[in-house]
């Protein structure tokens, strides 16, 4: 296999992705997968065989596939097969064809050696408009000229820009595009989840590129792995990164209450305004009985937060511990501070179980605001 | 009595009356009727013994708009809404002009500005919505059902179809009344009404009531337009008929009607192309460079012989091998009409306040088509490319309310094709989008006119501030025109955040702009779904209204076609940024009580009318979209 892949034809792509396994010593196993994948050019799921690329440590490296270049429904196309591949996260890399094919256009046109170069564009362009174009829109006759559409009708055929497509060869696009980024992209990150180690995963959790984090999260759901390794881990990426606290909550939620509680507290105390947010909304969903001395604890904050976390956290406490003594005395000093602060612990407050000294003090807090609660 | 009760009572009424001799019960014929004279109104009605129907009404409200089409049904809904009694008059048997299924030409609007569209809002906008709900299929005779319903659903305004304004009645500088004949009912009506806007496209209210106009090419030195002719002409761009034909799966036969004009394309320019013929041609279409209404009927026989020479030319030349299983499906026997009156305002836009993108104090609409001038001639002069395509804009462009109202006739208002403009700006604005934005503008006007007494100069140089603000909270958009209502609570807001924030900022749903525009963005989107919104005061306040400008991705067209492109640019369903589900909460003496819950949300206006209360905050809580897994919001306001 990895002597065919150097026969293949090197087109002339602009960028040649020096991917590892074309090294003979990195990549030492083939697996194949038998897939079936829904194309919106075909009527029927189509069986295809993906091959996962190792390196001898067992990581997948990369991905390859054969397909054919065209969905061709009048058995008068030139059909050759291309071969497509993607790294371990399921983004092209390049194509290549048999040795000698060429492509081909409408009306017998060959494929320029400029067109080869878009196509690859194109195939590489993940928002591509080909990502919601129906096939019956391309093999209606495209018109070259695309500005020239008047108020009163138009025309009525496929209009893409020129960057957008090959010329004349709009369906070979579609074919290939769907094929590339279709559900085979998921397929391929479930693959490489699947075979990956956990040491590789906690490489993944660290890794620059999210979709790593997502893959090793995923991953880890599946093996019902929540081991404090990787907690940390998860802890760490969720203090640095606030845009994956969303998905890290949702691992998290599934670890024992204990873990669950320590990445919580963690993400609170260490993290900032974002961390602290996603950790109280989290604890206000979760099913786990949380103890008062802990919530308690977050109550000492109270005066380092600003409006909406403090509105959160007593929201919190409201619903999961209400009238804790500590938290009552936490929350008395906000009645002096910013007045909307203010105000929304006099309301958490006036729900709370008192003392006669506290009652006084927010009775006193009523008639000096009385009109602006 | 009536005459079936007449036939089930037999002969015993009859003799008892003793009208006619005495027949057997059993076979009586049309001449036994018997019929009391004094009431049988249906029997005397054609004798007129019974007197006939009165033929002349006289109705009064506060707007008339003339004219159903974008820009007549966008006034005619922003005048009612906005507390006027408004009649709206239509012409023709259903809603919609050029759009409508008699004509079918498509509805556009900024639909291309470096590669996106730049979709215009408000009523329009609602429109468009609509009809993605109610005729997902987008059939035109569907379509004009969507705009009935549209119009007729609106509790202040009254529509007439089949009726046309054809005379103004005067009083000094003033249009007194508008006489309506109705064809199917054969009554003239006198329309009375303080304010009249006229959207009717050819303008022929507003022609005699005096109001000042011009028609034809204005030279180039006039207004320095560089795409205008060196010197003035007549010319005025054609009408198209369209057609569309279907796939019969077999092969078709075609032979061209007795009125046909031949076709062969000899000599004819290469631009002038044939892509999507099968959904109609636009360029076949006859101009005048004289009195193009005079000429319309004259022209409509010409489109109908070119429209099956051409078709002819597809089916039996041998050139386009592809149609031989096409056959004509629908034939158009009204052609769309682009230009005919420009009626005259207190200012005339023309080509360079587009281009050099002028900045108007009194801006209330935007455009943003290409300078698409089409050829002198039409297709009878088919070696010129069927359209120039002068100027292709690359940011939308103001249009002033100045070109909106007559300068010597006080109290008329136009919006459409009819408007103050150079024939050269009217190859851009004449888009039906466009006029549509015009058209709101107006009604909201009109609306100001009787709410302050006031004639449309006025609402100009007075209350524009009023009327620019109306519109932008109604959802239209003014370029460069942020939103500043002193009305507006929200701005007051203490505190304003989102529960979550994946971009954006909550704090910019109250900087005045209601959509990303001009390289920034003024919206705030969560992440993920459930989400809220909360706006906290520091005093009470009292509260009647909350209202939300939603996401709708207006860089893409939801616009009605023929072509039903599902694209980067156009889509043919209903927008998945749509906000779905949504509830109102406010807190009041600490606690939330529910204001209001929305569960088939539609429009990108959402509003919450209540019982006014006191309350010191507001939260917004948003459960879901039509398929987006973020919210996105683009405006809060909130209204005693």
């Amino acid at each position: 296999m990895i002597n065919s892949l150097k026969i293949t034809l090197s087109l002339l792509l602009p960028l040649w992705f020096l991917i590892s396994f074309q090294t003979k010593s990195m990549a030492v196993k083939n697996i194949n997968h038998k897939i079936v994948l829904k194309h919106p050019g075909e009527d029927i799921p189509v069986e295809v065989t993906l091959v996962e690329v190792q390196d001898s440590d067992g990581l997948p490296i990369a991905y390859f596939t054969d397909v054919e270049s065209v969905i061709c429904l009048e058995q008068v196309c030139k059909i050759v097969s291309v071969r497509i591949y993607w790294n371990n996260i399921g983004v092209y890399q390049k194509y290549e064809l048999e040795n000698g094919a060429t492509l081909e256009k409408y009306e017998d046109d060959l494929f320029d050696p400029e067109d080869y170069k878009k196509l690859h564009t194109i195939l590489a362009n993940i928002d591509s408009p080909y990502k919601e174009v129906y096939l019956d829109e391309i093999l209606t006759v495209v018109d070259e000229h695309t500005e020239d559409i008047d108020a009163v009708s138009g025309a009525t055929a496929l209009e893409l820009d020129e960057k957008d497509t090959v010329p004349g060869a709009a369906l070979t696009c579609f074919t290939l595009w769907h094929w590339v980024n279709g559900d085979i992209v998921s397929i391929i990150k479930n693959k490489t989840g699947e075979s990956v180690s956990n040491k590789q995963l906690q490489q993944f959790l660290v890794d620059e590129n999210e979709t790593y984090f997502y893959i090793a999260i995923a991953e880890l759901q599946k093996r019902k792995n929540y081991s404090k390794e990787f907690i940390d881990t998860i802890i760490k990426r969720g203090l640095k990164d606030d845009f994956l606290l969303r998905t890290a909550f949702n691992y998290l939620k599934g670890a024992s209450v204990e873990n669950y509680l320590y990445a919580a507290e963690t993400l609170f105390f260490k993290g900032s305004r974002e961390q602290k947010l996603t950790t109280t909304r989290s604890l206000i969903n979760t099913d786990y009985k949380v103890s008062k001395g802990y919530l308690n604890n977050f109550s000492t904050q109270f005066s380092k937060l600003d409006y909406q976390e403090v509105s959160l956290l007593l929201e919190l406490m409201q619903d999961k511990n209400p009238n804790s003594k500590v938290v009552i005395e936490n929350v008395l000093p906000l009645l002096s501070g910013d007045f909307i602060i203010a105000r929304r612990a006099y309301w958490f407050l006036n729900n709370e179980t008192l003392t006669t000294k506290q009652e006084r003090e927010i009775k006193c807090f009523y008639k000096k605001h009385k009109d602006k609660l | 009595m009536k005459r079936r009760e007449f036939f089930k009572k037999g002969t015993t009424a009859a003799v008892a009356a003793g009208v006619i001799p005495l027949v057997t019960a059993s076979c009586v014929g049309a001449k036994d009727m018997v019929y009391d004279r004094k009431q049988d109104k249906w029997f005397d009605l054609g004798t007129g013994k019974t007197g006939s129907n009165s033929r002349k009404k006289t109705v009064a409200y506060d707007v008339a708009v003339i004219g159903g089409g974008a820009a007549g049904i966008c006034a005619a809904v922003a005048a009612a809404r906005n507390g006027s009694k408004t009649v709206l008059i239509q012409d023709r048997p259903v809603l919609g002009g050029n759009a409508s299924s008699e004509m079918r030409v498509h509805l556009n609007g900024v639909n291309n500005i470096k590669g996106k569209a730049e979709r215009e809002t408000g009523i329009i906008e609602e429109i468009l919505l609509h009809n993605r709900f109610e005729n997902e299929q987008e059939s035109f005779p569907v379509w004009d059902h969507v705009l009935y319903d549209f119009v007729v659903r609106e509790p202040n305004l009254t529509l007439m179809l089949n009726t046309q304004a054809i005379e103004a009645v005067m009083d000094g500088d003033k249009i007194k009344s508008a006489l309506c004949w109705q064809a199917t009912t054969e009554i003239l009506f006198t329309i009375n009404a303080p304010v009249y806007i006229d959207c009717s496209g050819d303008g022929l209210l507003a022609a005699t009531s005096g109001a000042e106009y011009r028609t034809g090419r204005e030279g180039k030195a006039e207004f320095n337009e560089k795409f205008a002719p060196d010197e003035p002409d007549g010319w005025q761009m054609g009408a198209t008929l369209l057609m569309s034909s279907k796939d019969m799966g077999k092969p078709m036969k075609y032979s061209p009607p007795s009125y046909a004009i031949k076709y062969t394309h000899e000599g004819g320019h290469k631009r002038r192309k044939f892509a999507g013929f099968h959904e109609g041609i636009w360029w076949i279409e006859v101009g005048s460079d004289d009195d193009i209404i005079a000429d319309f009927e004259e022209n409509r026989h010409k489109l109908m012989g070119y429209l099956h020479g051409v078709w002819d030319y597809i089916k039996n030349s041998g050139k386009f091998p592809e149609a031989e299983n096409l056959a004509l499906d629908w034939v158009g026997s009204l052609p769309g009409r682009r230009e005919s009156r420009r009626f005259i305002g207190d200012y005339i836009v023309s080509e360079k306040d587009m281009t050099e993108h002028k900045h108007f104090d009194d801006a209330v609409a935007f455009g943003g088509w290409s300078l698409d001038e089409h050829n002198p001639g039409g297709i009878e002069n088919i070696s010129e490319p069927p359209s120039y395509f002068h100027y292709h804009f690359e940011e939308v462009y103001q249009f002033p309310f100045r070109s909106l109202y007559s300068k010597n006739v006080s109290n008329l208002m136009f919006a459409g094709r009819n408007v103050s403009q150079t024939h050269i700006a009217l190859s851009s604005s004449r888009i039906m989008g466009t006029c549509a934005l015009m058209g709101q503008a107006v009604g909201t006007a009109a609306a100001i006119c009787n709410k302050k007494n006031v004639l449309p100069r006025e609402v100009g140089q007075k209350y524009i501030k009023n009327l620019q603000e109306q519109m932008l909270r109604d959802d239209a958009f003014i370029p460069k025109r942020p939103a500043n209502d002193p009305n507006d609570l929200a701005r007051k807001a203490s505190l304003i955040f989102g529960s979550t924030t994946s971009s954006g900022d909550a704090k910019k749903l109250i900087n005045g702009f209601s959509r990303d525009i001009d390289g920034k963005n003024n919206h705030w989107q969560s992440d993920g779904l459930s989400a809220d919104l909360q706006l906290e005061w520091e005093s009470s306040i009292s509260l009647s209204y909350v209202e939300l400008k939603c996401d709708t991705n207006l860089q893409r067209n939801i616009m009605m076609r023929k072509d039903s492109r599902n694209d980067e640019l156009y889509f043919n369903g209903i927008p998945n940024e749509l906000l779905k589900s949504l509830s109102l909460e406010a807190r009041v003496n600490g606690k939330w009580i529910k204001l209001g819950v929305i569960e088939e949300n539609r429009t990108r206006l959402i509003k919450f009318k209540f019982d006014t209360i006191k309350t010191t905050a507001v939260r917004i809580k948003m459960t879901e979209t039509y398929g987006a897994e973020n919210v996105k919001l683009f405006e809060v306001r909130c209204y005693a």
